[in-house]
């Protein structure tokens, strides 16, 4: 199952950070998940991509605990996400940073407030420590600055930076990216890039980046895995996965519209519909 | 027919289940004494739900207590009896109009607002990623709202009766030519501490628990979208509204009724 | 998170006003006292029909207000109301043996009350003494049965 994943080169000394086995989930009658194996290698930056609509923040939101899978495990550093009592669990999201898709700042608190969130109700840190961890973080994103402001002052892409300094606020070992750079411009884009990489190396944390835009994700991830239709199409390195034959997986990769997954939703015969009006 | 009663029956077990989670949560998120930081959320929310709601409701106390006078004057003074004036404008304050309107009122203006906000909240994500910073949401979001919204309410119950009887005493007195010291001696003779003004605070205390209960239920398990948010608000005032009005009728037969 | 010091006031001001307002409806609405029983001083008076008189009740003398009806209850010895009184401490020893106690009706359909009028005994009634000269409520159907049944023998 995972032989090409020994080609890697991080894999022979260290266990992976985050082991996916036989996942099954489903919500209502539909199978969003039909046995996904995945294995999270530490320290690395890991994609999960696929086209929408497959589960990619269903499964983000199975691995930090918050959904529990049908069937299959989730074990972040050996720990069974789901076998663990709410207060272990809690315990285990201090060491994990989420990044949502909508940033997630609580609206009621300034940008500072944000930031400073998890150090207030986790360490018992004397308010200048936390003060000054926090403007640390701000500094890392580039928002210093913006402390002052509400949430309701940034622009998407702001939002996502503080967001981004508060998910690392309590330094995680490991930290989830929901669509990262969906909906932003690329200026943004380029700056969430270049951050998630830095921040990767200078933490040396363990990333998994859920997304579909591929050029961005491709440029940063060490590991790729593809997801359709409830289970795992493709995994590899970037560059294996650009060479990777499969019509389904080049179809993704190359951004093709129209190919395996096809680019109509499944419907009757386009001129019979057509006919059946006339007929109405 | 059998699938009107397959349907009917999942119906009924939906109506179970939602009332199951919703008395989970309420005791979830209730239960347990706030931390120090607790405190100043809820004190925020205090503000937000009583201190901002105090306007309407003391407005509207005072004009209820005015009509209830000038209602009450024309009909006692037929039978000679307008002195009673203090006394059935009292009594019905106290008993019925302040914790029912008081609560409908609280419903409306509070509730409402309460189930929007913690609705937005889960539509933009703050709550899960509240519970991925590992901090339990209904602690922290929830149990300062129900708190705030069990305390403001009898308050706010209080502020409605005394602004009601001084509307009455405008009206009574300083318009119609009740003389004074019956109104005020007629109201004293007749109302009884525990079995008028105490009952009437049971029933504002329970309805508090309700609509609180109810604003924030809906907020928190509403569907995250924003026909999702319009929808649970109508809910919460709906649904606050009937069984303020709904519960105001046990009690009343509970306390006043005669049976026991 | 930021404290904002007016917020913290308005809440502290809005409980306080709660407080005052409960007192207020005690007070001035339920007419509640915090006189320690040293203050006043109880008398009783058996009365043969009480009406509609309810406890706290005003007392009067001259249509001032002296004190508040405490307890009715039924005199099984002799089969009538006895009403324990609550008189201000004031009026002890003050009061002659003969004076008499009426209920008398505000208005037509007003509450109930009893009124106290002194006599010349120069003896005077203390604590927990017994008012014999009473006259009861008047109830208005026994006054129009009286009435009427008067009209017929005429």
């Amino acid at each position: 199952m995972f032989d090409n994943f020994f080609d890697g080169r991080w894999m022979m000394t260290d266990s992976p950070f985050v082991v996916v086995e036989g996942l099954h989930f489903s919500r209502g009658d539909k199978d969003i998940f039909r046995g996904v194996d995945m294995r999270i290698p530490r320290g690395k930056i890991t994609a999960i991509m696929g086209p929408s609509g497959t589960g990619k923040t269903t499964l983000l939101k199975l691995i930090g605990g918050q959904l529990a899978p049908d069937a299959g495990h989730v074990r972040i550093d050996g720990a069974d996400v789901h076998a663990l009592s709410r207060k272990a669990l809690f315990a285990l999201r201090r060491r994990m940073g989420m990044l949502f898709q909508s940033g997630a700042l609580f609206s009621d608190l300034s940008v500072y407030e944000n930031v400073a969130f998890p150090l207030q109700v986790h360490t018992d840190l004397p308010e200048a420590m936390i003060r000054d961890v926090t403007l640390m973080k701000l500094q890392a994103v580039g928002l210093r600055g913006a402390r002052d402001l509400s949430p309701a002052e940034l622009s998407g892409g702001m939002s996502r930076r503080v967001a981004l300094a508060r998910a690392i606020a309590l330094d995680p070992e490991l930290i989830l990216y929901d669509e990262p750079f969906v909906g932003q411009d690329p200026i943004s884009k380029g700056v969430l890039v270049q951050l998630i990489r830095k921040l990767n190396e200078a933490l040396g944390l363990t990333s998994i980046v859920v997304s579909h835009d591929i050029e961005e994700t491709l440029s940063i991830a060490d590991y790729v895995y593809v997801i359709a239709d409830g289970q795992v199409m493709a995994h590899g390195t970037p560059q294996t996965l650009d060479v990777d034959d499969d019509p389904r997986v080049s179809q993704f990769v190359h951004g093709e519209p129209d190919g395996p997954v096809p680019f109509h939703y499944p419907a009757t015969d386009f001129f019979r519909d057509i006919l059946d009006t006339e007929r109405r | 027919m059998i699938g009107q009663i397959l349907n009917m029956g999942r119906r009924g077990c939906e109506v179970l289940e939602a009332l199951g989670r919703a008395g989970l949560f309420l005791v979830q998120s209730a239960v347990g004494w706030p931390s120090r930081e607790g405190w100043y959320l809820w004190l925020r929310q205090m503000h937000f739900v009583g201190v901002l709601s105090l306007a309407i409701v003391l407005v509207s106390g005072l004009f209820i207590g005015m009509v209830l006078a000038l209602q009450g004057y024309t009909i006692l003074v037929d039978f000679g009896a307008e002195q009673a004036l203090g006394q059935m404008v009292a009594l019905s304050l106290l008993r019925e109009l302040s914790p029912v309107v008081a609560a409908l009122l609280f419903a409306g203006r509070a509730g409402s607002a309460l189930t929007a906000e913690i609705g937005l909240m889960k539509a933009t994500e703050q709550l899960t990623s509240m519970e991925m910073i590992g901090v339990d949401p209904l602690r922290r979001v929830v149990a300062p709202r129900l708190w705030a919204g069990f305390v403001a309410l009898p308050l706010l119950t209080i502020g409605f009766s005394v602004v009601g009887v001084y509307g009455g005493y405008l009206v009574g007195v300083e318009w119609l030519g009740v003389f004074e010291g019956s109104y005020w001696g007629n109201m004293q003779s007749s109302v009884d501490f525990i079995g008028d003004i105490g009952n009437g605070m049971v029933k504002s205390i329970v309805f508090a628990l309700v609509v609180t209960w109810i604003a924030v239920f809906q907020g928190y398990d509403l569907v995250p979208t924003s026909e999702g948010i319009s929808r649970a608000t109508t809910r919460t005032v709906v649904y606050s509204s009937l069984a303020v009005l709904g519960l105001d009728f046990v009690l009343t037969a509970l306390m006043f009724g005669g049976l026991s | 998170m930021k404290r904002s010091k007016t917020m913290e006031l308005g809440v502290g001001l809005f409980m306080l006003a709660g407080i005052l307002g409960m007192l207020f409806l005690g007070l001035r609405v339920s007419g509640l006292t915090f006189t320690t029983p040293g203050d006043t001083f109880q008398l009783e008076a058996n009365f043969a029909n009480i009406g509609s008189l309810k406890p706290r009740a005003r007392v009067t003398m001259s249509g001032v207000t002296v004190g508040r009806v405490r307890a009715i209850e039924l005199d099984t010895d002799w089969y009538d109301a006895r009403v324990v009184l609550e008189l201000d401490s004031g009026l002890e020893g003050q009061l002659s043996r003969d004076t008499t106690a009426a209920i008398l009706t505000a208005g037509l359909l007003g509450e109930q009350y009893v009124g106290l009028s002194v006599g010349g005994d120069p003896e005077t009634l203390g604590d927990g003494d017994t008012i014999r000269d009473t006259q009861s409520a008047i109830v208005l159907e026994e006054l129009i049965q009286q009435f009427v049944s008067n009209m017929v023998s005429d």
